[in-house]
């Protein structure tokens, strides 16, 4: 743990209809922290995420930002979410903006940044992460690493305290898959406070500071990589680890 | 007199166009007023209801914010029905008559931009909600994460797209009001069908001045198909786009197509 709590999850649950995807869910994220919450598809890891951006709403149970619980009704959720970034599995980047607008788009009409700043901000993050030739290119005419990491850029422009990651490299072909986690490796050694679902085992091993298992819609196990990759103490994460080893 | 008319088809043409040109001319120019005007009033109705019908409410909502949408749902619903269940000849009589009846006396201008605009956004109420529901769901997450509320987020990202699908919509309905204009002879509108009628009711040259208000009709809807067709390419951008780089390496590799312009590129 290293700094400050930025954010608290307490009894967490959401259902959709009848079906219960999330179950009680405890945990906190402390600044500086990189946290990989792993396990199957369908445990219920990005719903988890979406439930901290309030793009699902929570059945019951608390988010504390700050202390602050955020799912009651008196909260700013737009000036929340502008605290929290987000990357996205596929990318959702403006399909109507170049590269440089859907960076500067957030800076110029939610945080009210002039446009030379905003613009000088957006191209420093787009810089950051390999992308200021293709600025003036438009989403469809990149390929997909490009776009993450022009979401990436998007999203860090915006200066959040903590960034949530929804498995960022699932729509990637194999060779782009790297270009986007070096990103993040980099972020990671910068101390930016990042919340990531992936299936990336080797990543989440050597990047993260904390690992969560997610099986069934609970928290299994969650630990150090260390501990949760060396040594599960569950049946359950050895048996998910065990098909990652093999596979 | 007599000795003085024009006895074939094409002198006719000629002689309707010499004496009835210009107030033809003059119908055409009301019709495309009332089509261009109405077109534009209608889109913004639409646009405006296409966002408020797709204002998200969620269970957690206050339960004053879900009972005010709730009616005003309602009242845009019918609005929708009235207008596109009824004709526009019927809706202008009993509008322009009715307002009358009631003590509010409308200017015949008014009176034609008025049903035009309200009869075209009905249409385009639910061209656009059509549109915005078209838009890839992640456009709205995305723009959501960073912190855009519905407002801003429509304006921004979803309206842009969405006016860039129903474009062909629109210039639908353009060229359908140019043509429906015609329905405002009802309340006596001077545009080009009633204009016609007058020229018409001198001669009873039915078929010889239709024929040029046939062409008139068609000029202005070919003409503004080509326009919109335009704007539409306009509106999907280029195809192609500059690298940005300070790398001057760059410019000899011929990744740049205009080295002498750098400081453009990076616009």
């Amino acid at each position: 743990m290293n700094g400050e709590k930025i954010l608290e999850i307490k009894h967490l649950s959401k259902k959709f209809g009848n079906n219960t995807v999330l179950r009680d869910i405890d945990f906190s994220v402390h600044t500086g922290d990189v946290i990989c919450i792993i396990g199957a598809s369908g445990s219920g890891k990005s719903t988890l995420l979406r439930c901290v951006n309030l793009l699902e709403t929570p059945t019951s149970g608390e988010v504390l930002f700050h202390g602050e619980d955020i799912t009651g009704r008196q909260t700013n959720v737009p000036a929340y979410r502008a605290k929290v970034g987000m990357v996205f599995q596929n990318f959702n980047l403006f399909s109507n903006m170049t590269a440089l607008k859907n960076c500067t788009v957030g800076l110029q009409k939610v945080l009210n940044i002039k446009r030379e700043d905003a613009r000088q901000k957006a191209l420093f993050y787009l810089d950051k992460v390999g992308m200021s030739p293709y600025i003036n290119a438009k989403p469809r005419q990149l390929s997909g690493g490009q776009k993450q990491r022009v979401a990436i850029a998007r999203a860090l422009a915006m200066k959040p305290e903590i960034l949530l990651f929804d498995e960022p490299t699932s729509a990637l072909d194999p060779q782009m898959v790297g270009e986007v986690l070096s990103v993040m490796r980099t972020l990671a050694q910068e101390g930016l406070t990042m919340l990531i679902v992936t299936h990336e085992m080797a990543f989440a091993r050597d990047v993260s500071s904390h690992v969560v298992y997610m099986n069934d819609g609970v928290i299994c196990e969650e630990g150090s990589p260390e501990q949760i990759f060396m040594n599960p103490g569950r049946q359950e994460t050895k048996d998910f680890l065990s098909r990652f080893r093999n596979g | 007199m007599a000795a003085h008319m024009p006895t074939t088809f094409w002198r006719w043409i000629l002689y309707i166009l010499e004496h009835y040109g210009p107030s033809l001319l003059n119908g055409a120019g009301t019709t495309l007023i009332i089509a261009l005007v109405g077109t534009f009033f209608g889109c913004v109705i639409g646009f405006l209801i296409g966002m408020i019908q797709t204002i998200p409410l969620a269970k957690s909502d206050h339960i004053l914010k879900k009972i005010v949408l709730k009616i005003v749902w309602l009242v845009l619903y019918c609005y929708v029905e009235v207008f596109r269940g009824t004709p526009m000849m019927v809706q202008a009589v009993f509008i322009y008559y009715g307002s009358s009846y009631i003590g509010i006396s409308m200017t015949k201008w008014f009176a034609a931009f008025f049903i035009v605009s309200i009869n075209t956004g009905a249409y385009m109420a639910e061209t656009v909600r059509g549109g915005i529901l078209s838009i890839d769901v992640g456009q709205t997450e995305g723009a959501k994460a960073i912190g855009m509320n519905h407002v801003q987020t429509m304006v921004n990202v979803i309206l842009p797209q969405a006016l860039r699908n129903i474009m062909p919509q629109i210039g639908n309905n353009l060229i359908i009001n140019i043509k429906d204009t015609c329905v405002l002879s009802a309340i006596s509108v001077v545009e080009l069908f009633f204009v016609s009628k007058s020229v018409t009711g001198t001669f009873y040259k039915f078929f010889e001045t239709f024929t040029i208000t046939m062409v008139m009709y068609l000029i202005m809807t070919m003409f503004f198909s080509r326009l919109l067709r335009f704007a539409e390419k306009k509106l999907e951008g280029s195809d192609s786009y500059d690298l940005a780089t300070q790398d001057t390496l760059t410019h000899t590799s011929g990744l740049i197509r205009h080295p002498g312009k750098k400081e453009d590129t990076r616009r």
